[in-house]
């Protein structure tokens, strides 16, 4: 057995705990698997395979140029799941756009040290807006249970790790109380009714999964809060008021840019995956 | 008094059909098949629609009304009647199919063996003045924005205050309305929604000699793109089945609320299952429906009928719709030049979606959205009728063995897809093993074990539709193994680096 230990010392040090990307690569990873195996999803590979290779090597091109960690690698694999999850298209290159467009946006568009919009957002928005050829299904999760239970228990997980609950929590209180009022006390919907806007694996994949990204959220708590209920309300507008079916994602891009007047005001630390040594980036 | 059918659509199926086609198709599953199915047609591009709907209704005219929740005060002008052909031509179009082939002898050089056709029969008041009308409507906080009499139907459009004071008012003016109408009314009334309320002109349904109800078709702006189905469901209990006949420019439609499902298609099933295809294909749906979780809308048929793409279907069940049919269906967009493929120029995807809803599991309004998806598809089951002939050769011996297997998973295909019996088809699979040569014949396949649920094959855990607690259970545990493998490698690390 003691010839095991050499072997065993060079394994590199995994930071399977300590890096909640980890977690939201294998949870990303079961939703996927979810969606075709259970949910009867027409499982295109071509489609997975583009938006996992594009984002990857993309995101492998901007590392080697800027010299940074490979450790990068696994935030693009976060993002191609994401996008496997969210964006559909039945062309092969449009897809490939939106991997483009996500990982390259992490790199181009910045504002001081981080960059402004969520990689998948943006490239979801994107592929929409320019080739017109890609959308978003929020029909496709239906509102299963035990999919919303799963969901919400893995998104704990990780928003444990990564300590961005209260914006899932702020965004939950401001769009759910909103169509509340709307649908239950306002319009007189029973229950079942507003569960089911409220329960779409979509909108809960984007509450846990999208706008708690620590990179291109507010860093002070406080300002997370508000920056959540913004977007809380503005979904609320834009799908009550103007029926658009993806308000989530859409509200997302047009709040993100206020992420970095309320880093100014607010201030806060800058979010590491990994736990850095020493280095500060605060001022 | 004058039962109000309230929804916004309808009913009951009744007659059954049959058809004789000539070609590759010999079958086909219609939407008469199903109970109470209503039909509807939407074409719709940008914010402008035109829905046509099929009464189907059945029982005495006069006792016909429904109540359709609008987004708008219709004009005269944006009502009309149009033909009931219309949902015939396009169920005969886009239903789902069998088709069949021919295998060649491969003893033979040359086979040919023309396709048969093949007959298939697959197995819903007193007058009152207007004055008085309009006086008693402002009592009750309802307020006639409009009537009119369009062909055998007399339409009002109103708006109300309250949904107790419209309930009085269709009460007052004989219309027998479900007891919990109240509540389902209040929302519509609070979105601002205007209602379209229908009954029968008796005498112009008399003098014109009509036999049926004729379709209701309205065109009009909303940026909402939604079918009410709640509203029916307040005097209707079970399931109710719809067919959606949807138009677009730029390609499928889908639910945005609920899962949008391909129905299973383009497999193989037993001969035997042709006199009995309209069966099977219920059967089918059911099942699929079941699988789903009751929750989820069915694609049945997606083609793009644009006049540049040539080929309209493939392989076609009726004929494709020209010109007249699209106008007929509210198509608007269409013009009526000539194209090399087709009688008009313009893009049109057609999508059609079978809904089966019921208040527990569909709480909302069916919400829709064009996709840019423009991928064909068509539920199409397919049967192979086997080579005729001297097979004793050596390829047609391998022919009979393949032949065997195929017939197999033909079973195996019928059981995953139904619920049916499939004790009877072990002669089936075993028919043609006697011309094997050398008396062997080949083993018999495992059969699926019938009622598996459709968790089909040895991949059960990942069927279509399983969220059986072995999948939860396997997930869990991966996830479980994955994170105590970490844990592990880590205490490791540590006590390698500690010694």
């Amino acid at each position: 057995m003691s010839s095991l230990s050499p072997i065993l010392l060079r394994v590199p040090k995994i930071h399977l705990l300590k890096d909640a990307r980890h977690f939201q690569i294998i949870y990303l990873g079961g939703f996927l698997l979810y969606g075709i195996f259970a949910l009867g999803w027409q499982a295109n590979l071509a489609a997975y395979f583009t938006l996992i290779s594009i984002s990857l090597f993309t995101q492998f091109i901007f590392l080697k140029t800027h010299k940074l960690s490979m450790h990068g690698l696994k935030s693009a694999m976060i993002t191609a799941l994401g996008l496997c999850l969210l964006c559909k298209s039945s062309e092969l290159w449009v897809l490939g756009l939106a991997a483009f467009i996500a990982i390259s946006s992490k790199f181009l568009i910045r504002y001081k040290d981080s960059h402004l919009f969520n990689p998948a957002n943006i490239g979801i928005i994107a592929a929409i807006l320019v080739t017109g050829k890609a959308w978003v299904s929020p029909g496709q999760w239906g509102s299963d249970v035990v999919l919303l239970f799963m969901m919400g228990a893995a998104a704990f997980i990780v928003l444990l790790k990564v300590g961005r609950i209260d914006t899932s929590l702020g965004f939950l209180f401001s769009f759910g109380g909103l169509i509340f009022i709307e649908q239950v006390i306002y319009k007189g919907w029973p229950l079942d009714h507003f569960f089911h806007s409220m329960s779409s694996g979509t909108l809960l994949l984007f509450t846990f999964f999208m706008i708690t990204d620590p990179k291109t959220t507010p860093r002070a708590p406080k300002a997370r809060i508000i920056w959540a209920l913004i977007i809380g309300v503005f979904t609320y507008i834009l799908s009550s008021w103007f029926y658009t079916f993806d308000a989530p994602i859409w509200a997302l891009i047009i709040v993100s840019p206020l992420t970095v007047f309320l880093n100014k005001k607010y201030g806060g630390k800058r979010f590491h995956w990994i736990k850095q040594p020493s280095i500060s980036y605060n001022k | 008094m004058r039962t109000i059918v309230l929804t916004s659509l309808f009913f009951f199926a009744h007659a059954i059909q049959s058809f004789a086609f000539c070609g590759f198709y010999v079958a086909k599953a219609d939407a008469k098949l199903f109970n109470k199915t209503s039909q509807v047609i939407i074409a719709r591009d940008g914010t402008q629609v035109a829905i046509t709907m099929s009464s189907d209704f059945e029982g005495d005219v006069k006792d016909f009304a429904m109540v359709v929740p609008v987004a708008e005060v219709l004009q005269r002008n944006q009502i009309r009647i149009a033909k009931q052909s219309i949902f015939d031509i396009l169920d005969a179009y886009s239903g789902p199919r069998l088709v069949e082939y021919y295998d060649a002898n491969p003893c033979q050089k040359v086979y040919y063996n023309k396709s048969t056709a093949m007959e298939f029969a697959a197995a819903p008041t007193e007058d009152v003045e207007m004055e008085m009308m309009m006086e008693e409507a402002k009592d009750d906080g309802v307020t006639i924005l409009e009537t009119y009499t369009i062909g055998e139907y007399d339409i009002l459009i109103l708006s109300a205050e309250e949904s107790s004071g419209l309930e009085r008012w269709l009460t007052k003016n004989g219309y027998k309305i479900p007891e919990k109408a109240a509540s389902v009314l209040e929302p519509y009334i609070k979105s601002d929604m205007k209602f379209f309320v229908v009954k029968v002109n008796l005498e112009n349904f008399q003098s014109q000699g009509l036999e049926n109800l004729r379709p209701i078709q309205m065109t009009f702006r909303s940026e909402k793109f939604m079918l009410p189905i709640r509203l029916g469901m307040a005097n209707a209990n079970g399931d109710q089945d719809m067919i959606v006949y949807s138009f677009s420019q730029k390609g499928r439609i889908e639910s945005t609320n609920y899962r949008t499902l391909e129905i299973p298609s383009n497999l193989e099933i037993p001969l035997a299952i042709q006199p009995k295809f309209g069966l099977f294909y219920k059967s089918l749906f059911n099942k699929a429906w079941a699988d789903a979780g009751k929750n989820a809308l069915m694609l049945e048929y997606a083609w793009d009928l644009s006049s540049r793409n040539y080929v309209k279907c493939d392989p076609c069940v009726g004929t494709p719709p020209q010109y007249a049919d699209l106008r007929e269906a509210g198509v608007f967009w269409v013009n009526n030049q000539r194209t090399a493929g087709s009688n008009y120029t313009g893009d049109v995807f057609l999508t059609r979606l079978h809904v089966r809803y019921n208040r527990k599991t569909f709480p909302q309004d069916l919400m829709f959205q064009i996709t840019p998806n423009r991928e064909n598809f068509q539920g199409r089951y397919i049967m192979r009728h086997p080579a005729e002939g001297d097979l004793s050769c050596s390829a047609g011996q391998n022919y009979l063995q393949t032949l065997h297997d195929r017939r197999v998973q033909e079973v195996k295909n019928l059981a995953q897809l139904t619920d049916w019996s499939i004790a009877e088809y072990q002669g089936y699979i075993r028919e043609y093993d006697k011309k094997m040569k050398n008396g062997n014949s080949p083993y018999l396949q495992p059969l699926p074990k019938n009622k598996n649920n459709g968790k089909g094959g040895y991949f059960f855990l990942f069927g279509p539709g399983s969220q059986g607690p072995l999948f939860w259970a396997l997930i869990v545990l991966s996830l479980f193994s994955i994170i105590l493998t970490g844990i592990l490698i880590r205490r490791r690390q540590r006590n390698f680096q500690l010694s």
